[in-house]
């Protein structure tokens, strides 16, 4: 049985211990009681993939840069590979985060290093087929592959991107042996990681520091440079004076995420909104930021993600190792770039917590079945959403305190994908020798052949909620491009209607990616930085 | 507690039909009808009609878990859920809190579950049988309730570390801080 409980991490230097020591300028909003203000050349809103990535470029050309992040600052020492305490301190709303009606889960990160802190590493660039539909539907220019390719190779030299190397677990190998035998195509998946130990708590926050987060990686160097981090405190809303942005007022947060009663003045000649899909738009709203068109939060997608689990006579222990080192785009395009819903092969990795939660149910059926967890695996199919007329994506509303919601509803066209989805999937598990499998469904039961899982997939209600969907990617939301019935920011990141304010986040992409977002956003945000450092600094 | 505003409050929601249920809106008319006394002795969210409400949904829902776990009972498993909502945004507790209300109303528990008794007033069997008549429901709303009530609890209970280990999951390694 492959047991990791006893192996013992330690010997790992948490960087964040010797910076700060050694004078890292980092102010904890827990900590903030009294009004402050602070001043700077450029304030940066998130400190995710677009945050990161833009503290890092600014802050070395000698610009005072803050950082503001809303969740707290953890890092190695702390990353202790509990599943709750992750999802408690690293997630968006504990990771209860879903969409409006509740039919898809949302895992999104929520902690200095934003999601890149939680993800599972695979780094892709850009489709060629998504950059030209940008190209073509919403007028983005200058971006096509051969003006970014060179800013995905400083990206993946930065962040140590390469092909996974070791073997693959056994949930990923499901992967490869099913396409094989199928006559699929199948490829090692790009990691952003240094010297892995290839335990499988990606998701909890890396203990070894392997992972090339924002965390370990872009933040340190811009504090090393003097940017200051201040990080458990939410920004409420933009400062605006005519058509400018002046600053950021931030709601600093005690332990329970309330507001410390406070308020964090930050005056900037510069604003950078980097909270990410569903964040961005939602400071734009707060904000009452002009909008002509009413296209804020509006097309914000999330590769809405089915699922498939395929039970194995064999250990499979799909909660260690490499969480994702194996992929197929066999059917990403397959049905043309507008088509019905195209859709990318991965595995997922199943700790107790997740998985006893996606596969749902109750009673006794519900526990005989998570109590075979260690010959389980997770397929997913990642829907590639907003490149067809019938996929529009969710709008961003407010709360009324003010918190996002997104409002996405699950309709035909990505039912339709799920559908074809579980199919492909079921098979591919079979072929890679699965005892039997279950779609993610909430009427289907295991199934022991190919031909009794096709059956039952052709005759289930494809609805909301019954059909498994969850999603770890958020994207869009403040689209970038010439077309501004649909667009708001143009394509070097700057807001269409107000001067002085950046979005360099996820919320720019005009549909959703067909690959992970990670490297896109490292890449597209480190181009778009170095643009306004030039401009900046002339 | 208004019980007659509820009620008028739950027809129309039932009368505007489940397009307006699955947008989530209609729960939102149910807002500020609910009686709010804070939490109950040793919670820190949950008030004594959710835990009323939830013990023995814990007990249907995550019974042979529980009883997995040695000296556990169904308030293990509510303390799990409190765990889970510290992680919580006040906004996300709020819906949630909205969806244990709803279900504290009869007509809306016959609707969503198609019995009108208290999950507290029926039997072991019962509460069975009206899981598997709610589990099948094709009603959008009864899908989001079954969904919101009962995901939740399988997050917090199997996030657990003893109840982690319980499904053949060895635990993480051990990271040690020099």
């Amino acid at each position: 049985m492959q047991d990791l409980s006893t192996l013992q991490i330690k010997g790992i230097k948490d960087p964040w211990k010797a910076g700060i020591a050694g004078g890292w300028n980092v102010i904890d909003g827990r900590t903030l009681t009294s009004d402050q203000t602070l001043e700077a050349d450029v304030i940066i809103i998130g400190s995710g993939a677009g945050g990161g990535v833009s503290a890092e470029i600014l802050s070395q050309r000698g610009l005072r840069v803050i950082l503001v992040e809303a969740g707290k600052l953890k890092s190695s020492d702390a990353f202790n590979m509990d599943e709750g305490d992750a999802y408690r301190d690293l997630y968006q709303e504990g990771a209860m985060r879903a969409n409006k009606d509740a039919s898809m889960t949302i895992l999104q990160g929520r902690t200095v290093g934003g999601t890149t802190v939680v993800n599972w590493t695979s780094s892709f660039r850009t489709p060629r087929e998504t950059l030209q539909h940008w190209h073509d539907r919403y007028g983005v220019k200058g971006l096509d592959r051969e003006t970014l390719d060179p800013w995905f190779e400083r990206m993946e030299k930065r962040l140590n991107i390469s092909k996974w190397a070791m073997p693959p677990n056994a949930n990923n190998d499901v992967l490869r042996k099913g396409c094989e035998a199928m006559g699929w195509r199948w490829a090692v998946i790009p990691r952003n990681v240094s010297g892995c130990w290839n335990i499988g708590y990606c998701g909890m926050g890396c203990p070894t520091n392997a992972k090339q987060s924002m965390l370990v990686t872009t933040i340190p160097a811009a504090m090393t440079a003097g940017a200051v981090l201040v990080h458990s405190a939410q920004a409420d809303h933009l400062l605006i004076e005519g058509d400018k942005v002046t600053g950021v007022a931030v709601h600093p947060l005690d332990d329970n995420k309330q507001r410390t009663g406070a308020t964090l003045t930050l005056k900037a000649g510069t604003v950078i909104a980097a909270g990410g899909g569903i964040q961005t738009p939602a400071l734009l709203l707060r904000s009452k930021a002009p909008d002509p068109n009413g296209r804020v939060g509006k097309r914000t997608f999330l590769h809405p993600t089915t699922f498939s689990y395929g039970r194995f006579d064999q250990e499979m222990a799909p909660y260690y190792g490499a969480p994702q080192s194996m992929y197929s785009d066999e059917f990403t395009f397959k049905h043309g770039v507008e088509g019905p819903a195209g859709y990318k092969l991965e595995m997922m990795p199943l700790h107790p917590g997740l998985a006893s939660a996606l596969l749902g149910g109750y009673g006794a059926d519900a526990r005989e079945e998570i109590a075979q967890l260690p010959n389980l695996t997770g397929a997913i199919a990642l829907l590639r959403d907003g490149f067809h007329e019938d996929s529009v994506g969710g709008t961003v509303e407010l709360r009324d305190n003010g918190e996002p919601l997104l409002d996405y509803p699950v309709n035909d066209y990505l039912l339709d994908g799920a559908k074809r989805a579980h199919l492909t999937m079921a098979e591919m598990q079979f072929a890679a020798g699965a005892k039997a499998v279950r779609p993610g469904h909430s009427h289907a039961g295991y199934y022991n052949r190919w031909q009794e899982a096709r059956a039952a997939i052709e005759g289930f209600d494809y609805a909301p909620v019954i059909t498994g969907m969850g999603s770890a990617h958020v994207m869009g939301g403040c689209a970038m491009g010439d077309d501004d019935q649909h667009c708001v920011v143009n394509a070097d990141g700057s807001y269409k209607y107000l001067d002085n304010l950046y979005v360099i986040d996820g919320s720019v992409l005009p549909t959703s990616l067909g690959v992970n977002p990670q490297l896109t956003l490292y890449s597209l945000s480190a181009k778009n930085a170095t643009a306004l450092a030039d401009k900046l600094t002339a | 507690m208004d019980q007659g505003l509820n009620r008028r409050g739950f027809l129309k929601l039932s009368a505007a039909g489940s397009a307006l249920l699955a947008t989530g809106s209609g729960l939102a008319l149910l807002t500020g009808c609910s009686s709010n006394d804070g939490p109950a002795q040793g919670y820190r969210y949950l008030r004594s009609q959710d835990l009323d409400l939830l013990r023995p949904l814990a007990r249907a829902v995550l019974g042979p878990a529980i009883a997995a776990v040695p000296d556990a009972s169904a308030d293990s498993a509510l303390h799990a859920f409190e765990n889970l909502l510290d992680g919580a945004m006040p906004g996300t507790r709020a819906a949630l809190f909205q969806v244990f209300d709803l279900m504290q109303l009869a007509p809306a528990r016959w609707y969503i579950t198609g019995t009108w008794a208290h999950f507290a007033d029926q039997s072991e069997t019962e509460l069975a049988q009206t899981l598997a008549h709610w589990s099948a429901s094709d009603r959008s709303l009864s899908r989001m309730a079954f969904k919101g009530l009962t995901q939740p609890l399988f997050m917090a209970w199997y996030v657990e570390p003893d109840a982690a280990r319980t499904t053949g999951y060895p635990g993480p390694p051990q990271k040690i801080v020099a």
